[in-house]
């Protein structure tokens, strides 16, 4: 089976897909949660749009390896080959007992970074704290962060060690209007540096201020994939919003466009086949 | 240090300090210690010397280190997993094994500290309090010792091991803490019950009573227990013949523990990918 992978789009090299899905399907109980998904991340901010249980979180699950595809497979070009790929999960997951800063020292540690010791208080754990804001929360445990910080401090062990391709999982998910700005500043930034990030969210209008490209999904296929200018222009519509009622054929606020919406009902789908699903020529076509 | 090792320390460390800063744990050593020594003093073997005192012992001794070692155990591998944590450390490059044997190391330092410290407090007040003196090192049979408590409490440390590994193993199977506390349940019961059940079952069933030493064996408890009777009472003692096969009965034991550890593994590793196979074959049928 000849299989065309849609990426996004190559003006130089820097837009190759340092990775990229092709033919992803995975299903739970037999109901398919993604389907034949294929799609590149290039370097920048990618944001992964969709309602709840249109696969945003399994997409980027099979990227890091946590979720295993019945088919198709991941692959990893340049830096990314031998890199690990940053990840912060939907629900953030730190042990309570500990601090900020021990919390990160730990993944320091796993990949050797130098100075994740240093008790002086400069070491890379320090700079890592300091580049999501929590310079002076770093000795708070973490079941005395709040949930924005729990996810800034999520996204500091994502980004440990500059990996090449960065992958957040709803990083503003319940987060008040401040912390979301943070969150997907830190992301921008990162993402500024030459680093795949991948974004899942909801919060479509700072997705659009900072997103390079985007990947609407709808009822587990890739809807349509690209830079977001080309989205906009080849959907006729002004905004992120109308890009997402293009695609899914609803309103983004009766999708649960709310931050604390979450996407939780990704891993029991409800929906059945949906051989109707929006199809768009150039994306994904078999 | 770098790779494999310097995961391996960085996990152990991890799980070492999460154990030090749960309250729980410090309740257990107490809870240990008064049911230890609560024992000894009722028993009143503890005045004699350290042989009596094993005797007083091992009965509880064979419940509550197993008991100890499910506590510490049943959700060691499961936190992580249930949290979302591990699919964060898989990305920094720790595979299962390393994972699953810096936990369980970790846990194992635990479990000596949790077991041993009220077991060498009682051993301790023995030594000062016991009459005829028990200062003697035994060197031949018929004389108390401190060694032979502290032979007694390797044994009860290498029981411990078992019950741990695979109250860990099955830890890491678990899709919920309700089904980690009844797999942790259930290790304990079939562990204490399940090996001398089944060892009379087979003695009624015709299996000669020759074979009894083999058989103990290779329950954890029977393990345990024979490896006592014969050297650490059988020490003091004179006794009709070994109670258990002594090798195949520290075989055992550590078989337990390497059993429970590859359970961990598995599950953490390429099973994983068991409900991939299952949907692969659900979309083959269903094609």
């Amino acid at each position: 089976m000849t299989r065309r992978l849609e990426s996004m789009e190559r003006t130089a090299s820097t837009d190759d897909p340092l990775i990229e899905a092709d033919g992803i399907t995975r299903s739970y109980g037999g109901v398919a949660v993604l389907r034949d998904a294929s799609v590149g991340f290039t370097p920048g901010l990618t944001v992964v749009i969709g309602p709840n249980g249109s696969g945003k979180s399994t997409l980027l699950g099979t990227l890091v390896g946590q979720v295993p595809p019945v088919s198709g497979e991941v692959r990893r070009h340049g830096p990314a080959v031998d890199g690990r790929i940053g990840y912060l999960p939907q629900d953030v997951p730190f042990r309570d007992a500990f601090t900020a800063r021990e919390t990160l020292a730990f993944y320091a540690r796993l990949i050797g970074v130098e100075g994740a010791v240093d008790e002086g208080g400069d070491g890379a754990v320090d700079d890592a704290l300091a580049g999501v804001g929590l310079a002076d929360a770093g000795d708070r445990r973490v079941d005395a962060l709040s949930g924005g910080m729990r996810r800034l401090l999520g996204i500091a062990v994502a980004t440990l060690g500059d990996p090449p391709v960065v992958v957040l999982d709803e990083p503003t998910s319940g987060l008040d209007p401040g912390m979301r700005e943070r969150a997907f500043a830190a992301a921008g930034e990162r993402a500024g540096t030459g680093t795949a990030v991948v974004v899942s969210t909801h919060d479509l209008e700072l997705a659009e201020a900072y997103a390079d490209h985007v990947v609407a999904l709808h009822r587990g296929r890739v809807a349509d994939a690209g830079p977001i200018e080309r989205l906009l222009a080849n959907h006729g519509v002004d905004d992120l919003a109308g890009l997402y009622r293009s695609v899914v054929g609803a309103d983004p606020a009766g999708e649960g466009s709310s931050a604390a919406a979450g996407d939780d009902a990704e891993a029991k789908p409800t929906g059945g086949e949906d051989d109707a699903a929006v199809h768009v020529p150039g994306v994904s076509d078999r | 240090m770098s790779g494999r090792p310097a995961a391996f320390a960085t996990v152990f460390r991890r799980e070492v300090v999460t154990v030090a800063r749960t309250p729980a744990y410090a309740l257990l050593v107490v809870g240990l210690l008064v049911a230890v020594g609560g024992l000894v003093a009722v028993g009143g073997g503890g005045a004699t010397g350290f042989v009596p005192a094993v005797v007083d012992l091992l009965l509880a001794t064979e419940v509550l280190v197993p008991l100890a070692a499910v506590v510490l155990g049943y959700r060691a591998l499961r936190s992580d997993r249930a949290s979302g944590e591990l699919a964060v450390i898989r990305t920094f490059g720790v595979g299962a094994v390393t994972y699953v044997t810096g936990v369980l190391a970790a846990r194992l330092l635990a479990l000596i500290v949790v077991v041993g410290l009220p077991y060498v407090l009682v051993g301790g007040y023995i030594w000062v309090t016991a009459s005829p003196d028990t200062g003697i090192y035994a060197t031949h049979t018929g004389v108390d010792s401190p060694l032979l408590f502290v032979r007694f409490l390797t044994f009860a440390v290498l029981l411990g091991a078992a019950y741990l590994a695979v109250a860990a193993g099955l830890s890491a199977l678990a899709g919920s803490r309700r089904s980690a506390v009844a797999l942790g349940g259930l290790v304990l019961a079939g562990g204490v019950l399940g090996g001398d059940l089944a060892v009379l079952r087979s003695l009624s069933t015709g299996t000669p009573a020759a074979a009894l030493p083999d058989l103990l064996a290779l329950s954890p408890n029977g393990a345990f227990r024979g490896l006592v009777f014969d050297h650490v009472i059988g020490v003091a003692f004179e006794g009709d013949g070994p109670t258990v096969n002594a090798g195949r009965a520290l075989l055992a034991l550590f078989g337990w523990t390497v059993a429970g550890a590859v359970i961990a593994v598995v599950a953490l590793g390429p099973g994983r990918f068991v409900t991939v196979a299952f949907e692969r074959m659900r979309r083959r049928v269903g094609a």
